[in-house]
């Protein structure tokens, strides 16, 4: 439940000048009429919101003056999909994106929560689930039957790219290859989110074995989900539970001053800025401290670039001399943290490695919004000018005497399985391309490169 | 490191990242958001009015001269203003969305032939030939005032007023922000024969609330565009050139303003009620509308995707929280980040923030007003109650947004005793002193030509 009155987020709102830009520049309302566009769903509708009072009693009592404050004036505001390319466009700094989470939650808190959407805010459960059983579960999920009946009854979009259970979480990799991992005393924290642990524990691989390569010790504490997918779906009450429990865990990492450094770009959003912007935890020092000890694996990389810290023997991908051209895509969800594109910086490193760097504005999947049945399509139409740049980049390039393009790279998890679906072409996490130059890892097998 | 680091995405900062870039500089962009291209509208203004004139300048090289001697053109002069507007043309005429003079070509565009027609304009030396230099045109406000431009992208150029040749502006019926009534009545009272007409979106969208940008993107579609060409021309009369609001396609206008000539054309000779002989210039223009402005946005993403092929990088998202400076040279910027400030260093800083409307400059509630990234001196009025003259339409503007940057003849800030601010330091566009670029009709032209010379200052001295 929301209690505070004045906030960080809603103080921009009177920052808006209406010069439409945010809608001009918003992937979903250029493909639906189901969402009018940020300035009409966040700074206007939020007029009629009262930004900020308390859904009190009072409030929800229909005889009472104050009922209904709070609440949307209609429930567009369901079809954002938090992409946040309104805020990064925007000139004057309105915290669109997040006046939209907002107003989400006030929706769940007055008129409650799907089973689907509390399902899809749940990944950590239900990766933990079919962790116990990867084959079993993977079939159970996979099968055609099953995605046609999870459609009809919870409104699971049976086109969707699920993700599927790895065989190994990251976790029984690290307890199994614990005598060949680096002990030394520059430590740093890995954040992996339940991605990584239950579907790509290799995307984690590759980082500790960059990390260890760069000489630190990589200290993998008990984590929990951050939160972000039930703050996306309005679940603000247990985001906090999960977001508080990550800062209690961390806590003393971040006092002994480790970085805290994470794979995942939402993960890390959500630990720097999201959970604690949203949920009214700007004055909690906990969050603070964690706030600034939380950096994207890249973004502390490339610092470590710029004061010639990191290892220069970069190998070619390719074993031919042909140029290894590789589509790359900046998440939305990285874009947020206005950190520019680290990992661009850094794998310019690679030689004979031409990336091109897609200007696409959303990968369409925003999180938990493409699995949704009724947001599957949106989703595909947003994701279409990304696929379609990727096709162009693969159409242009002759196989024989430029290279192919066999990959593509992106930073954020789903994005990355929504590439792969949009594109049919195996997406990396830019990781794993760093890993493979340094003669780490199989960017085939996705495995390192010893076997283990 | 990088030569040159750009704070703004606005058309200044865009052009000049562009000529730094081909002078061999490594570039960068960053902004907080999107530019203010987005605002304008899509025409190069050079200089529509000067400070105390009620009478539209006809030629802005005639009048550089009675400008204050501080005013930006009056550092940059003639030549240096022509050179930045010959590069802008080739850019544009490059990319596919030529910039031209409305009496200089009035030939029908074809897409294919675009580069092909505008190259025919350059001299061997590559400079524009041109037989009445700086002679402005009157193209058509979204409101139907007289608007004095200097180049207009072709979709515009029809709409001179200078033509005397009858106007029907057509509004689309399911796009409120365009009032064809008001412009026609508007143009009639300046005595131009003038006559409004709509035509309904109904067939194409189901929609009925459009905005320019929604109904642009529809008519970037084949299909969508013979159907608005076949509507438009049944309320078109012979000899009658015809304004639409400037929403004919985001990306395929050209093809679209194509057809849309040749089915008028066509029409018009069938009828052949028409006396007039066969017209040199296009049947059709647009007309600016209310922002979105989509002839800002076709210049916009031209511009970014030259700049991407030449490996400059335009970042937004970014606010500058701080900046350190040592010996008068700013050592590195930062900017706001979801956690720790991002820092940025570069030999090279370019301010191109622009005004108060950009951002660049900002008034609080006790009277000060502040550039916001270096907290430079502005010549502007500290004082709230000297901020703006008592009438709203004062011919001399108000004194508020003509303060700003001052700057030396290569465009670095001075402090208040006259000397640079930062060594390093380099400023252009609208948050430059002693020029009020919404008032003097003078926007994109002190934008092209202050951040060229700017630009090419940083160049020379490296």
């Amino acid at each position: 439940m929301q209690t505070v009155s004045l906030n960080s987020v809603g103080m921009t709102l009177d920052a808006c000048i209406k010069c439409n830009i945010c809608t001009s520049y918003c992937p979903v309302s250029e493909v639906t009429d189901s969402f009018p566009g940020p300035k009409y769903a966040a700074p206007q509708s939020e007029r009629f919101r009262e930004i900020g009072l308390p859904l009190s009693e009072a409030a929800a009592d229909s005889n009472s003056p104050s009922h209904g404050r709070g609440q949307s004036p209609d429930a567009s505001v369901d079809y954002c999909s938090g992409c946040r390319v309104c805020n990064e466009v925007c000139p004057t700094g309105v915290r669109i994106a997040e006046i939209n989470a907002r107003a989400r939650a006030h929706m769940v808190a007055t008129q409650g929560l799907s089973l689907r959407n509390r399902l899809l805010g749940r990944n950590e459960l239900m990766g933990r689930a079919g962790s116990f059983a990867p084959g079993l579960a993977n079939f159970i999920l996979h099968n055609p039957l099953s995605r046609r009946l999870a459609a009809v009854l919870f409104g699971v979009a049976a086109k969707a790219p699920l993700p599927r259970w790895h065989h190994e979480t990251l976790n029984r990799w690290l307890a199994r290859t614990r005598a060949q991992r680096l002990r030394c005393e520059r430590k740093v924290v890995y954040f992996h989110g339940c991605a990584t642990q239950y579907y790509e524990p290799f995307v984690g691989i590759a980082a500790i074995l960059v990390l260890e390569h760069l000489g630190y010790e990589v200290v993998v504490p008990p984590q929990n989900c951050c939160g972000l997918p039930m703050l996306s779906n309005g679940e603000f009450g247990a985001a906090e539970g999960y977001h508080r429990r990550n800062v209690a865990g961390l806590a003393e990492y971040v006092r002994a001053g480790y970085p805290i450094l994470g794979t995942s770009t939402s993960c890390t959003l959500t630990l720097k800025e999201e959970a604690p912007e949203l949920l009214d935890l700007e004055d909690d020092a906990g969050s603070q401290a964690l706030k600034f000890a939380t950096w994207d694996i890249f973004e502390w990389l490339r610092d470590g670039l710029d004061q010639g810290q990191l290892p220069s023997d970069l190998r070619p991908l390719n074993r031919t001399e042909q140029p290894f051209i590789l589509p790359y895509h900046a998440p939305c969800q990285l874009r947020a943290h206005r950190i520019g594109k680290p990992a661009l910086d850094v794998l310019a490193r690679i030689p004979g490695l031409d990336l091109r760097e897609s200007h696409a504005r959303c990968c369409g999947i925003a999180g938990t919004y493409g699995y949704k049945t009724e947001k599957y399509q949106i989703a595909m139409d947003v994701g279409a000018e990304l696929f379609d740049y990727v096709a162009a980049q693969a159409e242009e390039s002759d196989s024989v005497a430029a290279g192919s393009v066999s990959f593509t790279a992106c930073d954020s998890e789903t994005c990355r399985w929504q590439l792969e679906h949009g594109t049919g072409l195996p997406s990396l996490h830019p990781i794993e391309l760093l890993a493979a130059s340094y003669g780490l890892y199989d960017l085939q097998a996705r495995r390192p490169v010893d076997g283990n | 490191m990088l030569d040159l680091l750009i704070i703004g995405a606005g058309l200044t900062g865009l052009f000049a990242a562009y000529t730094a870039a081909r002078a061999g500089l490594r570039v960068r962009v960053i902004a907080k958001g999107m530019g203010a291209t987005h605002w304008h509208a899509g025409t190069i203004d050079l200089l529509g009015y000067l400070p105390n004139g009620e009478e539209p300048v006809a030629n802005w090289m005639h009048a550089l001269p009675q400008l204050p001697s501080s005013h930006p053109y009056r550092l940059l002069g003639e030549e240096t203003i022509t050179k930045a507007l010959g590069d802008f043309q080739r850019l544009t005429a490059a990319a596919g969305l030529p910039y031209q003079r409305a009496h200089a070509n009035m030939n029908l565009p074809v897409a294919s032939a675009s580069e092909e027609q505008t190259s025919h304009n350059l001299e061997p030396d590559g400079h524009v030939r041109d037989a009445t230099p700086g002679q402005n045109c009157q193209l058509i406000s979204p409101v139907g005032a007289a608007r004095p431009v200097y180049l207009a992208p072709t979709a515009q150029l029809a709409g001179n007023l200078e033509d005397e040749q009858p106007l029907v502006i057509v509004g689309l019926e399911g796009m409120p922000d365009f009032y064809p009534a008001l412009i026609a009545e508007n143009l009639q009272r300046q005595g131009h024969r003038a006559r409004s007409a709509t035509v309904a979106l109904s067939p194409l969208t189901r929609r009925s609330d459009n905005s320019p940008l929604q109904v642009a993107r529809m008519l970037d579609q084949a299909a969508a565009q013979a159907q608005l060409a076949e509507m438009v021309v049944d309320v078109v009369e012979a000899g009658e050139r015809v304004g639409l609001p400037a929403v004919l396609g985001l990306s395929a206008h050209t093809r679209l303003l194509t057809l849309l000539h040749e089915t008028i054309v066509d029409r018009g000779s069938r009828t052949s009620q028409s006396h007039d002989g066969p017209r040199a210039g296009l049947a059709v223009f647009e007309i600016p509308t209310l922002p979105p402005s989509v002839p800002g946005m076709r210049l916009d993403t031209k511009l970014r995707a030259q700049l991407a092929r030449l490996g400059v990088r335009v970042e937004i998202g970014m606010e500058v929280c701080g900046v350190r400076a040592t010996n008068r040279r700013i050592e590195w910027i930062e900017t706001e980040t979801g956690s720790r400030p991002l820092r940025h260093r570069a030999h090279n800083y370019l301010l191109a923030t622009g005004g108060i409307l950009g951002g660049g400059i900002r008034g609080n509630r006790c009277g000060r007003v502040e550039e916001t990234v270096f907290n430079l001196p502005l010549s502007a009025p500290q004082t709230r109650s000297q901020w703006l003259r008592p009438l709203f339409l004062d011919r001399q503007g108000h004194p508020v947004f003509q303060g700003g940057v001052s700057v030396d003849a290569r465009f670095r800030p001075l402090d208040q005793a006259g000397a640079p601010v930062y060594d390093n330091l380099w400023a252009a566009g609208a948050v430059l002193a002693h020029t009020d670029p919404i008032r003097e009709r003078s926007r994109e032209g002190i934008a092209l030509a202050t951040g060229y010379a700017a630009a090419t200052a940083v160049a020379s001295g490296l």
